[in-house]
């Protein structure tokens, strides 16, 4: 069943330019996507309207059948979506445990030692971790407010080879194993081949492939 | 996490930042604190001087009203006198604490043994300088000459109705003769005539606080007309003295009022007494000492207020600054909280409370502190120190008006990032 859907979902920038189109895409739990297109395709923009960072210029966006616009874009934010970044924005001065306490409707510990972190990593400064354990803080955090979609933005951009992949194999067990609804937006082949499906934008259009 | 939790880790993890603000706000508020003490001694002061200072009012014949007239010595004004009665109706109004009256004559002074006094630069023709001009006194204390400030008692005790063979003179000349207090000299209008030489005890001694750029003292002391050459009488004495003379009433009187807010509304109760014919006498105000000294400290109570006023508009002014930058700096952490779902009010909040945490150390931390230096700083603006005293009320309005101030200043710094979309706030840190 479709968790959210876009329906004919266009976006323009201040100086009218267009960089989406009329897009129509529907997600469901228990898969991972990947969003592929070139550099200012308007991947990233696609993503941050599913997750009611901002609103479409034209087009719907349905979570759970319902319009996000109208259910309220901080709501959707807080309950249906969480993010996870390419520079991993963590809050500098809370701990790992703290920052997945944020939006913790569930104990972190337990989700932190599950994306790999010890209890004595929790309790450091999140600048004194390293990229790949920051990235896992920031996937323990979207684990953690229990959202059933999950929306990542180049999550492996800032690391290296082995740790990307790491990171690839955690994504994919949220999708696969915890049911989740896993979108990522990425340059990365290696990544995309991981998804179930893959969405490629070009000049504004949505091509759908299945993996 | 709640937010206040977040406020918490914040102030304390960010330590650095804390202890700026804390000083910053720290300063303000002791400065502020002193302020307002300083204004309120400053307040008091002149509600004391008001009291003490007093004011008064003169009325003298009006000679160009009335008409003149020919004599021995020459022409002569025919103007209405003031009566004792007169100026017992006067000095009945509300607001009149005192007056006096005086006979003005060139008295000649000789000591116990009929030795001429000399003034204190004779000319060296004794029947010259043995006059010393000489008033008589209803009450000399609020003769307009110790009003003024001209003239200080030094010793003794001020002339009333009371005494009957009272003088009071200048110290200078007493200690030219070697006259104290107690002492009996003896005094006669015109020597050569058939006036009478009446015996006077030594009362009081002044001392001349007027300079000589006061227009009478500018005389050199060789004229009676030089303060330290003039002397005070009882009334009684003054009439035995002039027995020989008609008593015709006072050219002028002087009337004391003890709060100089009330003088005008006095006067004009005074012109009133329709008993006296106004059109015959001039009323004047002499409240050149209180108006000089009340602008004095008008001018420090300007200059606290502005001082206040300067301080607070200043500090936030600062605050607001310093407050824009750390915003500014966080603002990455502002398009976090707000992509995990917070929403703007509640980070709004959040920074509300990190201020209002400092504030909440700093503001009585300054209440003590202001107690102990708000009187070190009141002395740069002529206050004793033990004057200037911080209150509670000065705390609450502190406290009242500075959270205030520091939760606008907060929404004022929140402005720019607040206007922004999360996705604008989150590119801008991509």
């Amino acid at each position: 069943m479709n968790i959210m859907e876009l329906k004919n979902v266009g976006y323009a920038y201040e100086n009218k330019r267009k960089v989406l189109k009329g897009v129509n895409l529907s997600i469901e739990e228990g898969k991972m996507y990947a969003i592929l297109g070139p550099s200012g395709c308007g991947k990233t923009t696609l993503l941050s309207l599913m997750g009611g960072l901002d609103s479409p210029s034209n087009g719907q966006i349905l979570y759970d059948g319902q319009d996000i616009e109208k259910a309220g874009l901080s709501a959707h934010r807080k309950n249906n979506v969480a993010f996870i970044f390419q520079s991993y924005n963590l809050i500098d001065y809370l701990t790992p445990k703290e920052n997945v306490a944020l939006t913790s409707k569930l104990p972190p510990q337990p989700i932190l030692e599950r994306v790999g972190l010890t209890e004595e990593e929790s309790k450091r400064n999140v600048l004194k971790l390293s990229g790949g354990q920051q990235q896992r803080v920031a996937i323990a955090r979207a684990l953690a407010s229990d959202a059933k979609v999950i929306l990542a933005d180049e999550p492996t951009g800032s690391l290296d080879e082995d740790t990307a992949a790491e990171i690839t194999a955690i994504l994919k067990e949220c999708a696969h194993q915890m049911n989740k609804c896993v979108v990522i937006v990425t340059h990365s082949n290696e990544l995309a081949k991981q998804a179930d499906v893959i969405f490629r934008l070009k000049k504004g259009d949505l091509q759908v492939t299945t993996n | 996490m709640n937010l206040g939790t977040r406020a918490i880790l914040y102030t304390v993890r960010k330590w650095k930042k804390t202890l700026l603000i804390f000083c910053l706000l720290l300063s303000i508020t002791i400065l502020v604190l002193s302020g307002l003490a300083i204004a309120d001694a400053q307040e008091k002061q002149v509600e004391e001087l008001r009291g003490t200072t007093g004011t008064n009012f003169t009325v003298n014949r009006n000679t160009a009203t009335g008409g003149w007239g020919n004599g021995g010595n020459g022409s002569y004004s025919t103007q209405e006198y003031l009566t004792s009665d007169m100026m017992e109706k006067i000095a009945a109004v509300d607001g009149i604490e005192g007056y006096n009256a005086s006979i003005r004559t060139i008295l000649c002074l000789s000591d116990a043994n009929g030795q001429w006094l000399e003034q204190l630069e004779p000319t060296g023709h004794s029947m010259v300088d043995c006059q010393f001009y000489s008033y008589s006194c209803i009450n000399s204390e609020y003769h307009s000459l110790f009003l003024s400030g001209a003239l200080e008692m030094c010793d003794g005790e001020m002339l009333d109705l009371s005494f009957d063979n009272g003088i009071i003179i200048s110290k200078e000349i007493a200690d030219k003769h070697g006259l104290h207090v107690g002492d009996t000299i003896q005094a006669v209008n015109d020597p050569f005539s058939n006036d009478k030489t009446k015996e006077l005890k030594i009362v009081g001694l002044f001392e001349v606080v007027a300079d000589k750029t006061d227009e009478r003292n500018n005389y050199n002391e060789a004229s009676y007309y030089d303060y330290a050459n003039n002397a005070f009488v009882s009334e009684t004495t003054m009439k035995a003295l002039l027995e020989n003379y008609e008593d015709v009433g006072y050219a002028s009187a002087d009337f004391f009022v003890s709060d100089p807010e009330q003088l005008e509304g006095i006067i004009q109760q005074v012109q009133k007494i329709t008993s006296i014919n106004w059109n015959n006498f001039i009323i004047t105000a002499n409240d050149e000492v209180y108006e000089r000294v009340s602008n004095s400290i008008s001018d420090t109570g300007t200059l606290v207020t502005t001082l206040i006023v300067l301080t607070t508009v200043v500090s936030m002014v600062l605050i607001i600054l310093i407050l824009s930058m750390s915003t500014r700096s966080r603002k990455k952490e502002i398009g976090i909280l707000l992509a995990v779902g917070i929403t703007k009010p509640a980070v709004i909040l959040q920074y509300v409370i990190e201020v209002l945490l400092i504030a909440v150390v700093a503001f009585p931390l300054a209440f003590l502190s202001s107690k102990q230096v708000a009187g070190m700083f009141g002395t740069l603006f002529n206050k004793t120190a033990e004057n200037v005293i911080v209150t509670p009320q000065h705390f609450a309005l502190v406290a009242i008006w500075g959270a205030v101030l520091l939760i606008t200043a907060v929404l004022v710094s929140c402005i720019p990032a607040m206007r922004l979309k999360p996705k604008e706030i989150l590119s801008q840190m991509e």
